[in-house]
């Protein structure tokens, strides 16, 4: 097992180094010159150019600048950000942290409702329950979260008064994380839904079922000993696997929520083209979802010992 | 008439083609069965025919400006009410429905088209080949889609601009100054590069499992050429799947493209498009509510179309699934 550990995140070190060539190159020669954002209306001093040009290290080639900007990175140094004179490492990380809880919430949300109301739709397969539940969690995802989020907010704001508009960041606790928690798991509720269903549906026609049938088990013990631990394993897999589609998500839902995420800052740095926070912000995601993606692997093989791997 | 005999029947079998039930009348009849599968393809043919023939019935040119009337209730002269510049809302809705489809389909085409060739490549060469495609596509896969649509789409676009302004000044080329038309090239670049992955992957997969089928190796056993086999056994049974993938990758790349939009960074005004009309109406949803919830709900129900008919086509298009 060690060794397989080993060797994953070996393999993973070409994927990390080709996905960082790729966003510093594009970021390198894509926008307009950094230096000149920078200057703003004096964009026209040569002299005081020439001279930000050398202190920010762009008079460089583009290769030492990229391995200047590797090795600073895995010390946890991406650079600052062209427009708010700061490190990146110090508008990511913060930001990171509440996406971070907000993204936990949703998931464990997903798990209650998703597992829930899949094996509900597989235990009664075929009859309304079914239909409604993966009609509406199909609706949900087809509506984009940045029309659903305006409508829940005239319906729940205006029309019911429940709460006022939700806007802001007062950690987990607030009652204002309910509407971009709900929008979170909406978006991502079709995938663990069918999952789920399907898992169960193929579980409750296997033999070991039938056995357990046999022999006199309640059924409610079937379920619960037999089925659900048995299908479960690759549905809470899956789950890891949505932590892209949840940073996604936080883009829109925090800017129409006024949260001071992960999401804002990368819309914001879209819209201004402050591309040292683009850089930065696009790396540690593709880093965060090939973490993830090796963690469930190795989880997988922890959980079902089907699937121990092959060394 | 004596009942014939099961030698004269075989023979009989032999003589003329039996009507069979194919693959492909079973599926049809699934799906003409599954309502919910029905209603999506009536919303996507809906869809493509607003596209199609959008034009030529909307009332008002979907740019024509009235700033005597902006911001209008939905009325008989202006089924949707009007815009922030006075524009009928309904044609710029119609419009939008050019934009997603045209977008859709270009984008479907260039990913599936790559995904086919790339998929194809890494299966039949294997080895080095399949190699590098399987590095492209972790590296792909590293990135949420949207984020890397848009990280390339914001990153191209002053670059190709530039080099289309470049062109149009030294050839002298009017068209190439359409800044609507470099927008649409960026965006369909940006999503094909987001959206062949997937494609690669299923075509990977379906050509490296079906050639190990048992009724592949029975006809290579027989010994049918290779082209019998691709053309009777791999392409009809790996066409399902992709179908199915062509179908849900359309509402998707319409909704990345929307995405796109609603962020400010996809068809730019006087273009128009479903999610750049919701993110210019977004700071209005408490006055205007209409002009968010419109283009908001014909998006939704346009992707929906197409979830509904991809659901539906999973069921029919799979033997073993049918019901």
């Amino acid at each position: 097992m060690f060794r397989y550990v080993l060797l994953r995140l070996l393999y993973l070190i070409p994927t990390v180094l080709l996905v960082s060539f790729f966003t510093f190159a594009v970021g390198f020669y894509g926008p307009g010159d950094p230096i000149k954002v920078m200057m703003k209306e004096n964009w026209n001093d040569e002299k005081a150019y020439q001279a930000l040009r050398e202190k920010y290290g762009f008079d460089r080639p583009f290769l030492v600048q990229y391995a200047d900007y590797m090795v600073n990175a895995a010390k946890g140094d991406f650079g600052r950000s062209v427009l708010r004179v700061m490190p990146v490492r110090d508008l990511m990380f913060p930001a990171l942290g509440v996406t971070a809880q907000l993204g936990l919430l949703a998931l464990v949300s997903l798990a209650v409702f998703g597992i829930g109301l899949g094996v509900l739709a597989a235990v009664k397969q075929n009859t309304w329950v079914d239909y409604l539940i993966i009609t509406v969690s199909i609706a949900l995802q087809s509506v984009p979260v940045f029309v659903l989020a305006p409508i829940l907010m005239i319906i729940v704001v205006l029309q019911l008064h429940l709460m006022n508009t939700p806007a802001g960041w007062d950690g987990i606790l607030s009652s204002k994380v309910i509407l971009p928690v709900f929008l979170l798991t909406g978006i991502a509720l079709l995938t663990v839904v069918r999952q789920t269903r399907e898992a169960v549906i193929q579980a409750r026609q296997s033999d070991y079922v039938r056995t357990a049938r046999a022999k006199g088990l309640p059924e409610r013990l079937v379920l619960w000993r037999h089925i659900l631990k048995n299908a479960l394993t690759p549905v809470l897999t899956t789950l890891g696997l949505l932590t892209g589609w949840l940073l996604t998500g936080s883009i829109f839902i925090e800017t129409i929520f006024s949260i001071p995420g992960f999401g804002s800052l990368y819309w914001g740095a879209l819209k201004t083209r402050d591309y040292p926070v683009l850089i930065g912000t696009t790396l540690v995601v593709a880093i965060i979802i090939m973490l993830t993606n090796l963690i469930v692997d190795l989880c997988y093989s922890l959980l079902d010992p089907r699937v121990r791997v092959e060394q | 008439m004596a009942t014939p005999t099961v030698a004269s029947r075989l023979t009989r079998l032999g003589d003329r083609p039996l009507r069979t039930r194919s693959l492909w009348s079973d599926a049809w009849r699934s799906l003409a069965r599954n309502r919910i599968a029905v209603l999506g393809l009536l919303i996507v043919l809906l869809v493509a025919f607003i596209a199609a023939f959008g034009p030529l019935i909307t009332p008002y040119h979907p740019d024509k400006q009235d700033l005597d009337n902006v911001k209008a209730l939905p009325s008989w002269e202006h089924w949707f009410g009007t815009d922030q510049l006075g524009r009928d809302y309904f044609s710029r809705i119609l419009a939008g429905a050019r934009t997603a489809l045209i977008v859709g389909a270009t984008v479907t085409f260039l990913a599936c088209g790559l995904g086919i060739l790339l998929g194809a490549a890494a299966a039949f060469y294997g080895g080095l080949t399949d190699l590098l495609v399987n590095r492209a596509l972790d590296f792909a896969l590293a990135f949420p889609k949207l984020l890397l649509a848009s990280f390339v789409n914001a990153m191209a676009k002053p670059p190709f601009q530039n080099t289309l302004d470049w062109v149009a000044a030294v050839t002298g080329l009017k068209a190439l100054n359409d800044t609507v038309m470099a927008d649409y090239v960026v965006v369909l670049g940006a999503l094909g590069l987001v959206l062949w992955p997937s494609y690669a992957r299923l075509i990977r997969g379906q050509i490296l499992s079906l050639r190990e089928r048992d009724y592949v190796i029975a006809a290579q056993a027989v010994g049918a050429k290779p082209w019998r086999i691709i053309l009777r056994h791999l392409v009809p049974n790996a066409l399902g799947p992709i179908i199915i993938a062509i179908t849900v990758g359309f509402g998707e790349a319409m909704l990345l493209e929307s995405s796109l939009s609603y962020l400010g960074i996809g068809i730019q005004p006087p273009g128009s498009s479903w999610g750049q009309m919701i993110s210019n109406s977004l700071d209005q949803w408490r006055y205007s509510p209409h002009l968010v919830a419109v283009p908001g709900l014909v998006l939704a129900l346009a992707v929906l179309g197409f979830n509904l008919l991809g659901d539906g086509l999973n069921d029919a298009l799979d033997p073993q699934r049918r019901r």
